[in-house]
């Protein structure tokens, strides 16, 4: 009988058409327009390129031979390449940064602000200006002794030397921060040099050595192999709102279970089946036609779209399936608990289901983990989250505590939700209907 | 006003969606503006990258100075000394570099012996190459003034060594912010990402409710009893219609009243209050004309919810609603023209530019307002003729 019950339940549920359209379409609908706007956004916006910027040709560049080396160098194609520099009239750089065709003005003699409406800050501390120009004076000084014999000789007594550098922006930014900090690693590595030639003036020929070979102290590891690609928490989201729209499924079982629901309901509920077989049945229909579902949205996101899930396919599966018993177990609550038409039933559950899968990060990423340090009793009751971030622990970390821990919870949940649903449901009389 | 009244009757029925919806924006409005940018400093200050520093070099006076330095040009966030929590920290970009001093590295960095800081890092991001530039800078000046500092016979401690490097990386160039027409560059106010989200608000609310009437009225046994009913078709339709412009004026108030309560002194002082309302007000009508197709054209509650997911989600993706216009690939953007969520965005971002009223500036809000009323007059004709063609064909 069970059998009898699950197929044609299964039958039912499938060529109901409505239900498939949003259960399925609507979430491989969602996963491409999510893949057009921003699949590949987290690498393109933070990857590294050569920063575009432009320094004034005017006379006190031209003769400042040091600091032009300086920037070419830092031109140079390539891997180490920090600049992709242009060398145009004052006007004409103002007019690209306008046009936000660089991200700053590079100019000697402090000509590289000279706009009426221009702002001039010194990283928020006004009296560290004079100090600056100061500054460069004795670096001046210091060129022209370091200068003489090494690389930099060719810029010796010729350097101005009292011409400030100025850098001006359109808008903050990390580019420009980065800008203004290899600016300032010139003057600074200038200061250092005048320092130490003030207590040991015979280390000039090294020091300029050194200047030319940079060290560098930073060496990359990673605790995974994962890359840290925000934008794979939406899709996640995505996979964790599919999951909860098993609950679609779970709803209309209820619907066609309760006598005062549907005329279905009515006449299934005078059947000598016993009603846990029933219901047991329906809810194994369900899962199988949510379960297919979503593996059907995992294989397109994975296969065309190319969203990472990590080497770890049982889990993933796993993870899919626990996701959808904890949909329809939520479905077959709100189907016995909230009172109502189909349609306000249906109403709640979508708002239901929009709220936590907001929660888990489907429009806004970073809410995930704000609830995560904020309110992680939130995050450890709401399903979406649970299979969010099960799919997060799965690709981040080696270890599976964490992915075990929301597996845990949603089986908890579930149980929690079908046994207070069938509790709701069994021995139901009816006065009228 | 029988069908005026009836309308909201009806309406009481889909309150616990709407209310839902409205809860969700909220939610989302007061979580964005608690995390919104601060207010301009009025000068170009360098981006203070977030980064968490590891020290297990704890003694070490280089790399006490080390993190002191950092925690000048960065901003350090604390995390413990835990793998998990740092990937965690590192993949939702609470942090984007982990320095990672291990244990005697001031030791070994002055005795001359090969020796180097771990970092963790988004693979090839530019955040990354800024921190290595303060830090390398950093260690060099030190390994500068530690190797030729002093005569041979003085040697300087690591903390002289860390005071002079110090000294030296206090200066730095002048950085001017060049400011365009009396508004500096810079992340837009928390006001403008508000009215930004009420696009996703508005398509999710006011499509909801107008479709659910118009579902309501379509049902075949209802509408027929309402044909045959003394109140002539022309007046059913005028009092929808109320009942449409109304509902709608009544979400478009209660979040432009919300962005009061949220932005009010921020919107005030900035003098475009009126445009973000006038927007917002333009945008709803094009939702109400959404509503209206969708009523018209789909018959269960099943699939009307679909529908209005599919749409409100899909033009606030894909219009640049949740992600920037700025950031999104051209060909998509390109796509996106065909949305009227595009145009409520674009003019949204073109308000917040506005410094003056000037022509040059307006000129671009009102023709994205007057594209948003073509595509809601273009919506409603569309659906009043399919409609009508059904309505007489199936009566």
């Amino acid at each position: 009988m069970f059998m009898h019950v699950f197929t044609y339940r299964l039958k039912c549920l499938v060529r109901n058409r409505q239900t498939v359209f949003w259960t399925l379409f609507f979430s491989l609908l969602l996963a491409t327009m999510f893949c057009l706007a921003f699949g590949h956004l987290t690498s393109e916006r933070e990857k590294f390129e050569p920063i575009k910027a432009a320094a004034v040709d005017n006379q006190a560049y031209r003769e400042d031979v040091r600091f032009r080396q300086v920037l070419e160098h830092l031109s140079q194609p390539g891997d180490n390449q920090i600049l992709d520099l242009v060398i145009v009239g004052k006007q004409e750089a103002e007019k690209l940064l306008e046009e936000g065709a660089v991200f700053g003005i590079i100019a000697v003699g402090g000509q590289g602000g000279s706009n009426p409406g221009a702002v001039r800050t010194q990283g928020g501390q006004a009296e560290a200006e004079a100090e600056t120009e100061t500054d460069v004076d004795t670096d001046a000084d210091t060129d022209t002794d370091t200068g003489t014999g090494t690389d930099t000789g060719a810029d010796t007594g010729t350097d101005t030397g009292t011409d400030t550098i100025t850098l001006t922006v359109k808008e903050r930014g990390l580019k420009q921060s980065i800008l203004k900090a290899i600016l300032d690693e010139y003057v600074q590595a200038s200061r250092t040099v005048a320092s130490i030639l003030a207590t040991n003036p015979g280390a000039a020929r090294q020091l300029a050595a050194e200047l030319q070979q940079r060290k560098g102290y930073t060496e990359q590891v990673s605790f995974s192999d994962a890359v840290p690609d925000t934008m794979l928490g939406f899709f996640y989201a995505l996979i964790a709102m599919a999951c909860l729209y098993s609950s679609f499924w779970g709803l209309r079982n209820t619907v066609d279970v309760q006598a005062d629901l549907s005329s279905k309901g009515a006449r299934r509920s005078v059947a000598p089946t016993h009603k846990l077989k029933v219901v047991v049945a329906d809810a194994a229909a369900a899962l199988v036609v949510s379960f297919a579902e979503v593996l059907a949205l995992i294989a397109y996101m994975g296969l065309a779209l190319k969203v990472r899930f990590g080497s770890q396919l049982g889990y993933v599966v796993l993870t899919c399936l626990t996701g959808c018993i904890a949909g329809v177990s939520l479905g077959h609550f709100i189907g016995t608990y909230v009172r109502g038409s189909e349609g306000f039933k249906t109403g709640i559950m979508i708002g239901a289901n929009m709220a936590m899968s907001f929660l888990a990060g489907l429009m806004w990423v970073d809410i995930k983990h704000i609830v995560h340090l904020k309110a992680p009793v939130l995050a450890y009751i709401n399903p979406a989250t649970l299979i969010a971030d099960a799919f997060y622990s799965l690709y981040v970390f080696d270890t599976h505590r964490r992915f075990f821990l929301n597996i845990g919870l949603l089986c908890l949940i579930s149980a929690v939700l079908c046994t207070a649903s069938f509790l709701r449901l069994r021995r139901e009389r009816y006065a009228s209907i | 006003m029988q069908v005026f009244k009836v309308y909201f009757k009806v309406l009481r029925g889909t309150a616990a969606p709407l209310a839902i919806n409205l809860c969700v924006f909220v939610g989302l409005a007061v979580l964005f503006s608690s995390t919104a940018p601060e207010t301009d400093p009025g000068g170009f200050e360098p981006v203070r990258t977030p980064v968490t520093v590891i020290n297990r070099d704890v003694d070490g006076e280089i790399a006490r100075g080390l993190v002191d330095y950092l925690g000048g040009v960065f901003r350090l966030v604390d995390y413990p000394d835990d793998e998990e929590k740092l990937q965690d920290a590192l993949f939702h970009r609470m942090v984007e570099y982990v320095v990672i001093i291990p244990p005697g590295f001031s030791d070994r960095f002055l005795s001359g012996q090969d020796c180097a800081i771990r970092k963790v890092i988004v693979p090839g991001s530019t955040s990354s190459h800024y921190v290595d530039i303060s830090i390398d800078k950093f260690l060099n000046t030190v390994r500068l003034h530690h190797m030729y500092g002093r005569s041979r016979n003085y040697e300087a401690s690591g903390a002289e060594l860390v005071a002079l490097a110090m000294d030296d990386l206090s200066v730095d160039v002048p950085a001017l912010l060049k400011v365009a027409d009396g508004r500096a560059g810079g992340d837009p106010p928390g006001h403008s990402y508000y009215y930004r989200y009420c696009a996703y608000a508005l398509l999710a609310m006011v499509t909801m409710g107008v479709s659910s009437i118009m579902i309501a009225f379509n049902r075949p046994d209802l509408y027929l009893r309402n044909l045959c009913s003394p109140i002539p078709r022309r007046r059913i339709n005028i009092e929808l219609a109320l009942g449409h412009g109304v509902f709608a004026l009544g979400c478009w108030g209660i979040l432009v009243a919300l962005s009061f309560v949220l932005h009010g002194k921020t919107l005030l002082e900035s003098g475009l209050a009126g445009l973000y309302a006038l927007n917002t007000l333009v945008f709803a009508l094009v939702c109400t004309a959404i509503g209206f197709v969708v009523g018209n054209f789909v018959r269960s509650v099943d699939a009307q919810a679909g529908a209005v997911n599919v749409i409100a989600l899909g033009m606030s993706f894909l219009g640049g609603v949740f992600v920037p216009q700025s950031v999104m690939s051209k060909p998509v953007l390109t796509a996106a023209k065909l949305l009227p969520s595009y145009w409520f965005v674009r003019v949204n971002d073109a308000i917040t530019e506005v410094s003056a009223f000037t022509p040059g500036k307006l000129s671009p809000v009102f023709n994205g307002m007057l594209v948003q009323l073509a595509f809601a007059a273009a919506i409603f004709s569309v659906a009043l003729l399919l409609s009508k063609d059904r309505s007489v064909s199936s009566v």
